[in-house]
């Protein structure tokens, strides 16, 4: 275990050395702010469960002493007067905080092409994305420079980076760590998800942000997760593959790894059932609905009074907001906000609006239903394919939102899940994803480590 | 339902967002593309009840009714361009509107 200043040095050199590569996962760090910390964790009475241990954080986590841009000119050089309760809780823990990560703007994208500050590019082939929306945090630890680092998830922005970088990737159950200082765009999805290098390191730090928190109403009223002792085998429980999952045109070298780990799970000791979870086909359409709603409501504040760019010359002020926001967000916001506001108004809120959150109700009674059956987890791809190329689907959103087809319906449900990286396929990782029931995170935690155990993570499976 | 170019001009009224006219052809493409893909909900079972789900805590905690100081690590007077004698001084946006 190094000491903070030895952690502080050499994360500022890694960052340096990544920077110089051009991978443009960080937008904002430095060597002295480094040190700061390291004089703060050395400074604190006792060691902390995470000593010295530097953690990078997504933009659209607040802190009071670095700028929090979410990835959009229209917050360029907004310093929060608070820090979130994440943040505060990792650095009370002894945590150094490392570097803010670059991502999509607002974190909307799936491939972290759509910041303001430029693409970020997949560690391992500079050609490729590394996912998204938290595509900077994945990347800085994929790449060795941190050993965890925090995102976020609305609709998979964790656990598909961690699949398309070779990282672990856990989102825990909605609730259970505090959203008080992320900024909001899916308020009934958004949950602070974690990256590490291992199930252990993941598990560590999530167990340290977890706990309610009387800043945020939603927060489960439940004290901080206790680091689940990990498991060496599955015997006794029942893990399900939901059919849909496991769908005819999966990629080939994704379903050689997923059917690796499915023969893993059974030589631990698990009992594999087929299941079905007929609804989630409709989860990405639902989903397109019901955040992009969201978003229409929770973005309306940036306008140029309350939160935004100097003010441009304006006649009057409904023109002053339309001209800030037509300047200040990128496309993929302005396309969101406008289909959020379409299927609000007058004359459609029932057909989409209303149609998908009974969607939504039926999905997550799908979930219910199998755990309520004796499935204790459920094992699928994380994603449908390997890391893309860049440029590959942005002419298409709807493609582009069908990278997140196997994680979305777990955010609609509320659920727990954690992927993993479970093989290689042409060099590039393939991602494994484990889904608990709503309150199952230490079962998940644990049972992640066993898998993680007994796979290959950088074996080729084709 | 096909969306037309006046009905993005609408949307983006509501939504308070300048358009230019030379992103009109894109943004209709696009947002019909988005719309004809989530529209595929229409013929989905979802059920007729009309029950939403909403994770979290079942019931909504209230706080007691108690004025408690803001968690600020800087004080009001440094969040905004201007403060005098305790208030935000803001432009006069009633000014602005039209007559």
């Amino acid at each position: 275990v190094s000491s903070p200043a030895e952690a502080a040095r050499a994360t500022a050199a890694a960052l340096q050395a990544l920077e110089r590569r051009g991978l443009n996962a960080t937008l904002h760090w430095s060597a002295e702010a480094l040190e700061r910390e390291a004089a703060r964790v050395a400074a604190l009475p006792a060691p902390g469960a995470l000593q010295a241990m530097p953690i990078a954080l997504k933009d659209n986590i607040v802190t009071d002493d670095a700028p929090t841009t979410c990835g959009s000119r229209i917050l360029e050089g907004y310093v929060s007067p608070f820090e979130a309760t994440a943040v505060r809780r990792l650095r009370a823990a002894g945590a150094l905080i490392a570097a803010k990560t670059n991502l999509d703007e607002f974190a909307m994208g799936s491939s972290t092409e759509h910041s303001a500050f430029g693409r970020v590019q997949h560690p391992l082939a500079a050609d490729r994305v590394p996912g998204g929306s938290s595509g900077g945090s994945a990347a800085l630890v994929a790449a060795g420079a941190v050993p965890a680092a925090l995102g976020s998830e609305t609709g998979g922005s964790v656990r598909q980076p961690a699949s398309f970088c070779g990282v672990v990737g856990v989102k825990p159950t909605y609730g259970r760590v505090s959203r008080y200082g992320l900024v909001a765009f899916g308020s009934s999805l958004d949950c602070i998800s974690v990256f590490g290098r291992t199930v252990e390191e993941a598990s560590r730090v999530l167990c340290a942000i977890s706990g309610h928190d009387p800043l945020d109403a939603t927060s489960l009223a439940e004290p901080p997760l206790q680091l689940p002792a990990p498991r060496t085998d599955l015997r006794g429980l029942t893990i399900g593959l939901p059919r849909e999952y496991f769908p005819a045109d999966l990629d080939g070298g994704v379903r050689a790894a997923a059917d690796r780990t499915v023969e893993a799970l059974r030589a631990l000791g698990a009992r594999v059932v087929e299941v079905s979870l007929p609804h989630s086909p409709y989860a990405v359409p639902a989903y397109y609905i019901l955040a992009p709603a969201e978003a229409s409501a929770n973005l309306a504040r940036y306008d140029g009074v309350r939160y935004g760019p100097p003010r441009p010359a304006a006649p009057d002020v409904q023109a002053l907001y339309r001209a800030v926001r037509g300047r200040g967000f990128g496309s993929e916001v302005r396309r969101r906000i406008l289909v959020g506001t379409y299927v609000l108004s007058a004359g459609y809120y029932e057909a989409y609006y209303g149609k998908a959150q009974r969607m939504r109700a039926r999905i997550a009674d799908d979930f219910r239903a199998v755990f309520a059956d004796g499935v204790d987890l459920l094992f699928t791809p994380t994603t449908p394919s390997t890391a893309f190329r860049a440029g590959e689907k942005t002419a298409d959103p709807v493609a582009m939102y069908l990278a997140d087809i196997f994680v979305c319906p777990v955010n609609l449900a509320g659920l727990a899940a954690l992927s993993l990286p479970i093989g290689r396929s042409e060099g590039l990782p393939v991602g494994g994803q484990l889904i608990a029931p709503a309150g199952g995170d230490a079962l998940l935690l644990s049972a992640a480590a066993a898998v993680e155990a007994a796979v290959d993570p950088a074996g080729e499976v084709r | 339902v096909t969306i037309r170019r006046e009905d993005v001009l609408a949307i983006a009224r509501l939504a308070a967002i300048d358009v230019q006219e030379a992103e009109l052809p894109v943004l209709v493409a696009q947002l019909n593309r988005i719309v004809g893909y989530v529209a595929q909900l229409e013929s989905a079972p979802a059920g007729d009840g009309t029950e939403a789900f909403v994770p979290g805590p079942t019931a909504l905690p209230l706080r007691e009714d108690v004025v408690r100081p803001e968690p600020l690590s800087r004080p009001p007077a440094e969040l905004a361009p201007a403060w005098r004698g305790g208030y935000f001084v803001v432009p006069r946006l009633a000014a602005m509107e039209e007559p």
